[in-house]
C-alpha cells in the first residue's frame, strides 16, 4: 500500500499514469475514427450506428463514464505535471538552444490544451445536438445526427476550426505513441526507430482521415 | 601558423547562492584557435585579475573529458556546440573571429548557483546515496566462466558506465529532469548479476530521492541524450521506467 502510494507521488509513476490513459484515448480515438467513417456510407449507415449507441445505454453510460475519467485523469496529471517541470528551473536560460526536438515534442502541452477545448465544443456541438431540430434538415427533410453533421460541415469557419483540432491530435498522437512506449519502458533498439516512425504516420494518418469528413462535406457531397 | 581570435564573451556572474545573477560582457582578446574553451577563460581569468575584476569561477579538475567536473551552458547548449564533448575538451576552433558567445551556468532547482559558473550537484551524490551501488560482497575477481554475463548485456552495462555525471542532461533537460543520470546508473548496476538482485528496490529507492531533490519529471523530450558528452542512450531511462513498475508492484 505504501509503495502504491509512492508510486502515485512519483514523477515515473505520474507519468505513466500519462501514458497508460494516453494509450486509451488513442484506442478511442481509433474506434470513434472507424464509426465516423459511415458518413461516407450515407445518412442511415451513420444514424443507424449512431442509435445502436443510443439503444446500448444504460451500460454505455459506464463506458462514457470511463472515458470521461480516463480523459480527466490525463488532463490533471499533465497540468500538474507541466507546472511540476518549470518549477524544477525557476531561473530561465538567457540563451537556451535545443537540439533536435521535433515540433510535436515542444508542441505537446498546447495541442493538449486545444484537444480538451475542442472535446467540450465538439461534445455540444454533435453529442448533445438535437438531431431532430432545425439544425438537421436537409431541404425540408430530417436527416438526423447525418443532417447535424453535414449543415455544420457546410460552413466554413466551422469545418475550418474542425481540421484545426485534427491537426493537433496529428501532432499529438505523432508525439504520444512513441512516447508511451517509452514511459512503459518498452524500448528495444530493433523495434524503437520502427515505432517511431509507425507514430509519425499514425498521427498523419488520424489527422488527415478525420479532416476528410469536413473535406468531403464542403467539396463533395451532394446534399439533396 | 598561428591563428589567433577576438570574441566578446557574455558571461552570467553571481556571487553566491542567494545573490541575483547577471549577464557582464568581457572581451577576449588574442585568444588562440587551438586553446580549449578552459583555457580561453583562463585567458580572460588573468585579464580580469590584473584589472582588480574577480575572475569568472568555473569548475573543472581533469581537463581531458573523463571527470565530469567541468560544465557550462554556451551558446545554449551545455557544454556548447559540439556533440560528444566535455567544455574542457572543446577547442576554439569552433567558433569564428568576432564570435559572442554566452555562457550560463547548469540551471536547475536541484543544482543551485555556488559562484558565476559553478553550481552544486551534490544532489547527484545524495541519489547515489539511496542506491548507486551493491551491498553484496562480491570477494576478489571470480573466474571467467563462474558467473555468466551475456556479452550484449557487459555492453549495454559499460555504455551506462562511461556517465561522468557532469549534470548536462539536467542542463539540457526543458525540464531539469535527472532521468538520464539515474537511468544510467540503474542500467549499468542492474544489467549486471552482482548488481540485479536490487535492481527494484534501487529504482524505487532512487527515483523517490531524485523527486525529492526537485528535479523535474520526464516528458520524453530525448534533449538529455542529445547533449550527453558521453552519448548515454534514453534506453537507460526506459530501463529504469521498467525497473520502478517492477519494483513499485512488489
Ligand atoms: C484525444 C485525446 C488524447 C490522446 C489520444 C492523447 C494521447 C497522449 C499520449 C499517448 C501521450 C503520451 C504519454 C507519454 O508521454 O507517455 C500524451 C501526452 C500528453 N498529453 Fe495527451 N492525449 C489526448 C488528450 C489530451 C488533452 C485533452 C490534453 C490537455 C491538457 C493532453 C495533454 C497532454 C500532455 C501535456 C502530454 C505530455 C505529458 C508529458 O510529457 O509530461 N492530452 N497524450
Ligand atoms: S574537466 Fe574533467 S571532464 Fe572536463
Amino acid at each position: 500500500m505504501e509503495l502504491l502510494q509512492q508510486y502515485f507521488q512519483s514523477s515515473i509513476g505520474k507519468k505513466q499514469i500519462v501514458a497508460l490513459t494516453g494509450l486509451m484515448l488513442i484506442g478511442f480515438i481509433l474506434g470513434h475514427l472507424a464509426g465516423n467513417l459511415l458518413i461516407f456510407k450515407g445518412p442511415e449507415a451513420l444514424n443507424a450506428y449512431a442509435h445502436k449507441l443510443a439503444s446500448m445505454r444504460p451500460a454505455m453510460y459506464g463506458v462514457e463514464l470511463a472515458l470521461a475519467g480516463t480523459f480527466l485523469l490525463h488532463i490533471c496529471l499533465t497540468v500538474y505535471l507541466f507546472f511540476y517541470n518549470n518549477e524544477a528551473r525557476p531561473i530561465a536560460y538567457g540563451y537556451y538552444q535545443p537540439t533536435d526536438r521535433s515540433i510535436s515534442t515542444r508542441l505537446m502541452p498546447y495541442t493538449g490544451t486545444l484537444l480538451a477545448a475542442f472535446v467540450i465544443w465538439h461534445l455540444l456541438d454533435f453529442t448533445f445536438s438535437d438531431q431532430t431540430g432545425t439544425l438537421s434538415l436537409v431541404g425540408k427533410e430530417s436527416l438526423g445526427l447525418y443532417g447535424v453533421v453535414v449543415n455544420a460541415f457546410k460552413i466554413q469557419w466551422h469545418s475550418g476550426l474542425y481540421i484545426l483540432a485534427m491537426c493537433a491530435i496529428g501532432f499529438h498522437l505523432t508525439h504520444g505513441f512513441q512516447s508511451f512506449m517509452q514511459s512503459l519502458g518498452l524500448n528495444h533498439p530493433k523495434y524503437t526507430p520502427v515505432i517511431k516512425i509507425i507514430s509519425v504516420f499514425l498521427g498523419l494518418a488520424v489527422a488527415a482521415i478525420f479532416s476528410s469528413i469536413p473535406l468531403y462535406v464542403m467539396f463533395f457531397a451532394r446534399i439533396p | 601558423m598561428e591563428q589567433t581570435m577576438k570574441l566578446t564573451l557574455k558571461v552570467w556572474r553571481q556571487k553566491d547562492k542567494n545573490a541575483k545573477g547577471a549577464f557582464e560582457s568581457y572581451q577576449a582578446d588574442n585568444i588562440d584557435a587551438a586553446m580549449s574553451f578552459l583555457e580561453m577563460l583562463d585567458v580572460v581569468n588573468e585579464k580580469l585579475t590584473k584589472e582588480g575584476i574577480e575572475p569568472i569561477a568555473f569548475d573543472h579538475d581533469c581537463r581531458e573529458g573523463i571527470c565530469g567536473m567541468c560544465g557550462a551552458v554556451v551558446n545554449g547548449r551545455p557544454h556548447g556546440p559540439r556533440k560528444e564533448t566535455t567544455l574542457c575538451q572543446l577547442h576554439m576552433r569552433h567558433f569564428q573571429n568576432n564570435d559572442t558567445i554566452t555562457i550560463e551556468p547548469w540551471r536547475a532547482k536541484a543544482f543551485p548557483v555556488i559562484r558565476d559558473l559553478a553550481v552544486d550537484r551534490s544532489a547527484f551524490d545524495r541519489i547515489l546515496a539511496k542506491g548507486g551501488y551493491i551491498s553484496v560482497k562480491t570477494g576478489c575477481a571470480p573466474d571467467a566462466s563462474v558467473m555468466l554475463v551475456s556479452r550484449e548485456n557487459s555492453e549495454l552495462a559499460m555504455d551506462a558506465a562511461a556517465c561522468i555525471g557532469c549534470g548536462a542532461c539536467v542542463a539540457g533537460c526543458p525540464n531539469a529532469s535527472a532521468m538520464l543520470f539515474v537511468g544510467g546508473k540503474i542500467s549499468h548496476l542492474g544489467l549486471l548479476p552482482q548488481g540485479r538482485i536490487e535492481a527494484k528496490k534501487r529504482a524505487v529507492n532512487m527515483v523517490k530521492k531524485m523527486d525529492d531533490e526537485g528535479f523535474g519529471a520526464c516528458s520524453n523530450e530525448y534533449e538529455c541524450q542529445a547533449v550527453c558528452p558521453k552519448k548515454l542512450s534514453v534506453s537507460n531511462i526506459a530501463r529504469m521506467n521498467r525497473d520502478y513498475i517492477l519494483g513499485s508492484a512488489d
